[in-house]
């Protein structure tokens, strides 16, 4: 039935609204030949041809007032009269450009800003898996009490693949981690990021390969056998010349020959949101990446490095999901009691993975996208006002048309319309400001060599979001107005030109919008002031060290696997690289770590019990963030040891097994005694026993926002590493150490290639002043731009509210008040209206810190000094508004006044 | 002339579709037709005609087309459609129920 009634009815429909003057013809010629009839009926009956004509006009008299209802009929009138409304607001908004150009701008800069922060919730949080069918992708993670997100080890990634039902396949990947490219043997190799993959992992996926294929099942069963590589599209374009005859070629990764078996298509940039991996290896080549030489990835179920995908198989709930796949885990912990223990497991959506409660980025995303949308909200009051000051001279305009007979609904869409047109008007220049905005946030680089991509960018469903925007800004700041300016008293409102109706009912609505405006710009100031001083205060605590390295550390990277040295050999040349280089002159220290407080790399962890400590009886052991570094590390990096002893060359593998914990550590396990002497076991009870030599300052080890973490170091020599940082400490500027270095590695081994060689002040900056300072600038520039806008508004309205009384004013002195009174009443007023917001304001501004808090700083009480600057600056502004105004009006003459109209 | 009866509320619609249904017609004939068959009991003002063909128009019942009558004028001619037949059937129905419900409320004998 649906189907063929749009099929007479469409066409009629859209007759009526492109040919509305055909419509109105055909039918008034239909009612003529009516007409016609019943004059020659009437001759016919024997009447004169002008009684005829009188008795049928009479007869059809009634017709011409339901013509209007007829056309109603046609139910295309909102249409219609919808495009009359476009013409005639154009027309209205054009004669007062000023007002609009105002309006625009106002609602630009609150639209742009919002929709930056979209496309940063977007891109962290909404934006979908680029594969075919997304919404059947599901993370499967590994829990254990310390870690909820944990990853899967390959031999658990098998059993997974091989013993659940409820999925169309399970895919693995390993982080992107560098590899040393090559087009063949003869070049120095570049690093670029690869990524391990599981066999099926483009099949699961359903990505299909611009060129040549994917992985075969079969690729990936025989560790170290099939050397194949697919290439990342964006690698492609980049290293190949977006030349599809790669397909088939020898490339060399980490110095094995890899044969080219295929170019991801553009659509599929990788599932990361921050990375794309310019290889994809199989996970049988894991090899080549192994970092530990007493860890094998095929066999060591404890050897968690996978993160694990699944394509739900239709019908297959998340909840059988998940029961199914905790079945699993029960069984692991049975079959593994001492590798398993305690450990679950979890099936995660997208955004449940995006949203983990450990993640900032989508935190900080989240209270931005609040921030600005609060300076959205200013900004359509600030319209609204203005809107409602315009109404209110368009008063005797209104009344004419009510007068005329003009529903009042119809006149509310009328003014409604005005200001959506206005608001997209304002879109419009809003996404140019959010374009500029989101390319502010892009042009922001992280110091690495991997490709990172900021993946925040101007797209359709940031478009989308902008056209939203603007509809919801069209009603906040127009619904008001056009309810008020259309209740008035005809009478009164067709008398005069600009009447103010006795009573409070109509001011209500404008004093509302002066309390809510300086509650959300109070709100506002204050929530950036927080953040501001939230960053600045995590930013100074525990990175004394990073201030005082910053112009004096060298950094660079080796990975002697790259030119596949084995593991003493590895060794060896660490120790000859730290003798040789600690001999160059100019270097006043060096030191080895796996990853830099403040680098760009995941610290591992290591599991422990410490002796003599009253475990909890659920629980095996504890674990903590580590890094790996030898004797020179803290002198290089400047991290007192603050009691204890540093590492020495005597603590070597043969030695007793020693570590290094910090303040953090100490308290924690040992609150209130030494920690120095004091001994952890490895892994359990039962493990190897490591004493503790020293404790060391607690620093920033991830982030500089970070909460204060316990961390142990041990000794290079007694845990081999393959992948470490070289620190050299200069007397003077640290890159003249570059070249002495280069010569130093060139001696060693000419084919050694130095990965991300720069000075630690890249680190510093990208970590604790780029980073935090473009969410300082940022939530600074959204405070300051609400503050603005809020003043601009609140003036405005506030002078306003004072020239409409302009002549109560001049009646006032006229019967002898003096201008003082005059300015106590006008005053008065409006700070009320200021208290009020400012107690609204500040209830909202405790409950953003609050949230603040708890999401991201942790910093506990209410930041008193934050308060005490932003509350009487607000007040002083917005007093500052009320009396310029009322300063004027008392100064009117009274006779003056009385003739304003 | 006797007062026409007023028309029982929404019997209109199921009039005009069912008198289209017999051959297409003008407004003008429509009306006459009406007046002709309830043998001048029903009688249609135009103020109430005109709309109500506009609204089974709209609705998709009948469909309006411009032709020449039998003295070469121009007039707009209604037919139904095969909505329209289908209203047709479905009002019909309704009418029968409503009617004979009232008929047999009307025949009961006083006790």
């Amino acid at each position: 039935m649906g189907i063929e009634r749009w099929w007479f009815t469409v066409p009629l429909r859209l007759k009526s609204i492109l040919r509305r003057r055909q419509a109105n013809l055909e039918l008034d010629e239909e009612l003529q030949f009516h007409l016609d009839h019943l004059i020659e009926e009437g001759i016919a009956n024997g009447l004169s041809p002008r009684e005829a004509r009188e008795a049928a006009l009479r007869t059809m008299g009634g017709l011409e007032q339901r013509k209007e209802e007829m056309v109603d009929t046609r139910r295309v009138n909102w249409l219609t009269d919808f495009i009359d409304d476009i013409h005639y607001a154009r027309r209205s908004l054009r004669r007062a450009s000023a007002l609009t150009g105002f309006v625009v701008i106002t609602l630009a800069l609150g639209i742009g800003m919002t929709a930056a922060s979209f496309s940063m919730v977007d891109a962290l949080i909404f934006r979908p898996y680029p594969v075919p069918d997304h919404g059947k992708v599901v993370n499967l993670m590994s829990t254990s009490r310390d870690n909820a997100y944990d990853n899967f080890s390959y031999r658990e990634y098998l059993d997974i693949r091989d013993h659940t039902n409820g999925y169309d396949g399970v895919i693995a990947n390993a982080v992107i981690e560098p590899v040393g490219f090559s087009v063949d043997a003869g070049t120095t190799p570049r690093v670029k990021g690869g990524m391990m993959v599981s066999g099926n992992y483009f099949q699961v996926l359903k990505v299909k390969p611009q060129f040549g294929r994917g992985f075969r099942s079969d690729e990936d069963e025989v560790p170290g056998r099939d050397a194949v590589v697919v290439v990342g599209h964006d690698c492609w374009k980049r290293e190949f010349a977006s030349n599809p005859a790669v397909v088939g070629s020898v490339i060399r990764l980490n110095g094995i020959d890899f044969t080219v078996i295929g170019v991801a298509p553009e659509s599929f940039p990788g599932m990361q949101v921050f990375v794309r991996p310019d290889f994809f290896i199989p996970l049988a080549m894991a090899r080549m990446f192994a970092t530990n030489p007493n860890r094998n990835f095929f066999e060591d179920r404890d050897d968690r490095q996978l993160s694990l995908k699944a394509r739900l198989k239709a019908g297959t709930t998340l909840q059988e999901a998940r029961s199914e796949l905790t079945v699993l885990a029960n069984d692991f912990q049975r079959e593994y009691p001492k590798l398993n223990r305690d450990r679950g497991a979890a099936v995660r959506t997208q955004f449940e993975l995006r949203t983990r409660g450990d993640a900032v980025e989508w935190k900080f995303t989240v209270i931005f996208s609040i921030l600005a949308l609060g300076v959205l909200l200013v900004a359509c009051t600030n319209v609204a006002g203005l809107l409602l000051a315009r109404a209110g001279t368009r008063t005797r305009e209104i009344a004419v048309r009510l007068a005329l007979g003009a529903g009042r609904f119809r006149l509310i869409r009328m003014l409604l319309t005005e200001s959506l047109i206005l608001s997209c008007l304002g879109g419009l220049a809003g996404i140019f400001v959010g374009y500029l905005a989101i390319e502010f946030l892009r042009a922001f680089s992280i110091p690495t060599s991997l490709p990172i991509t900021i993946p925040f960018r101007m797209d359709a469903r940031v478009l989308l979001a902008c056209l939203a925007l603007s509809v919801v800004s069209a009603f906040l700041c127009g619904l008001a107005p056009a309810l008020q300016s259309t209740r008035m008293d005809l009478v009164t409102g067709l008398k005069t030109a600009d009447v103010d109706a006795p009573g409070h009912k109509r001011l209500w609505g404008r004093n509302l919008l002066v309390v809510a405006q300086v509650a959300t710009s109070l709100m506002l100031l204050t929530a950036s002031f927080l953040m501001m001083r939230g960053f600045q205060q995590s930013l100074d605590a525990g990175t004394d060290f990073a201030r005082a390295a910053k112009d004096h550390v060298l950094m660079a990277s080796f990975d002697p696997r790259l030119m596949q040295y084995d593991a003493a050999r590895t060794q060896r040349f660490f120790e000859l690289l730290t003798d040789r280089v600690r001999e160059v002159p100019g270097v006043q220290s060096a030191g080895l770590t796996q990853n830099p407080p403040l680098g760009l790399d995941d610290f591992e962890a290591i599991a422990f019990v410490p002796d003599g400590y009253q475990m909890p009886a659920d629980r095996e052991n504890f674990t903590s963030t580590m890094d790996t570094v030898d004797e020179g590390f803290f002198e290089t990096m400047g991290i007192p040891i603050m009691r204890g002893r540093d590492f020495l060359p005597s603590d070597t593998q043969d030695a007793p097994r020693v570590a290094v914990v910090n303040e953090q550590f100490a308290k924690r396990y040992w609150p209130g005694a030494d920690a120095v002497g004091k001994r952890i076991r490895l892994d359990g009870p039962a493990g190897t026993p490591v004493e503790i030599v020293g404790v060391a300052q607690t620093v920033k080890y991830r982030n500089t926002t970070d909460r204060r973490t316990e961390f142990v170091y041990i000794p290079l020599a007694q845990r081999p590493v393959s992948r470490m940082v070289l620190l050299l400490r200069a007397g003077g500027e640290p890159t003249q150490l570059l070249e002495p270095l280069k010569d130093v590695v060139r001696a060693l081994d000419p084919n050694m290639p130095m990965v991300e060689t720069r000075t630690y002040e890249d680190l510093y900056r990208y970590s604790a002043v780029e980073g935090p300072g473009v969410a300082v600038k940022l939530c600074g520039s959204m405070g300051v731009m609400a503050l603005m806008l809020a003043i601009a508004g609140l003036y405005g309205l506030v002078a306003y509210n004072v020239t409409r009384r302009t002549r109560e004013i001049g009646i006032r002195m006229a019967l002898g008040a003096a201008p003082s009174d005059v300015l106590r009443l006008v005053m008065g007023k409006g700070l009320v209206l200021v208290a009020m917001g400012t107690v609204i304001g500040l209830a909202m501004g405790v409950a953003v810190e609050r949230l603040m808090n708890s999401m991201l700083f942790n910093s506990g009480g209410l930041d008193v000094l934050a308060y005490a600057l932003v509350v009487p600056s607000m007040f002083l502004v917005t007093m500052l508004a009320a009396y310029v105004p009322a300063r004027r009006a008392a100064r009117i003459e009274p006779t003056e006044a009385l003739r304003y109209e | 002339m006797s007062k026409p009866t007023d028309l029982v509320q929404g019997t209109l619609d199921l009039l005009l579709l069912k008198i289209l249904a017999l051959e297409p017609l003008h407004g003008w004939a429509i009306s006459r037709r009406l007046q002709i068959i309830s043998r001048e009991v029903l009688r249609v003002s135009e103020g109430s005609l005109y709309p109500a063909l506009h609204k089974l128009e709209q609705e998709g019942w009948i469909t309006a087309e411009w032709k020449q009558t039998e003295n070469n004028r121009r007039a707009k001619f209604y037919s139904l459609t095969r909505l329209g037949r289908k209203q047709l059937e479905l009002e019909a129905a309704n009418w029968h129920v409503l009617s004979s419900a009232i008929t047999r409320v009307v025949r009961l004998s006083e006790a």
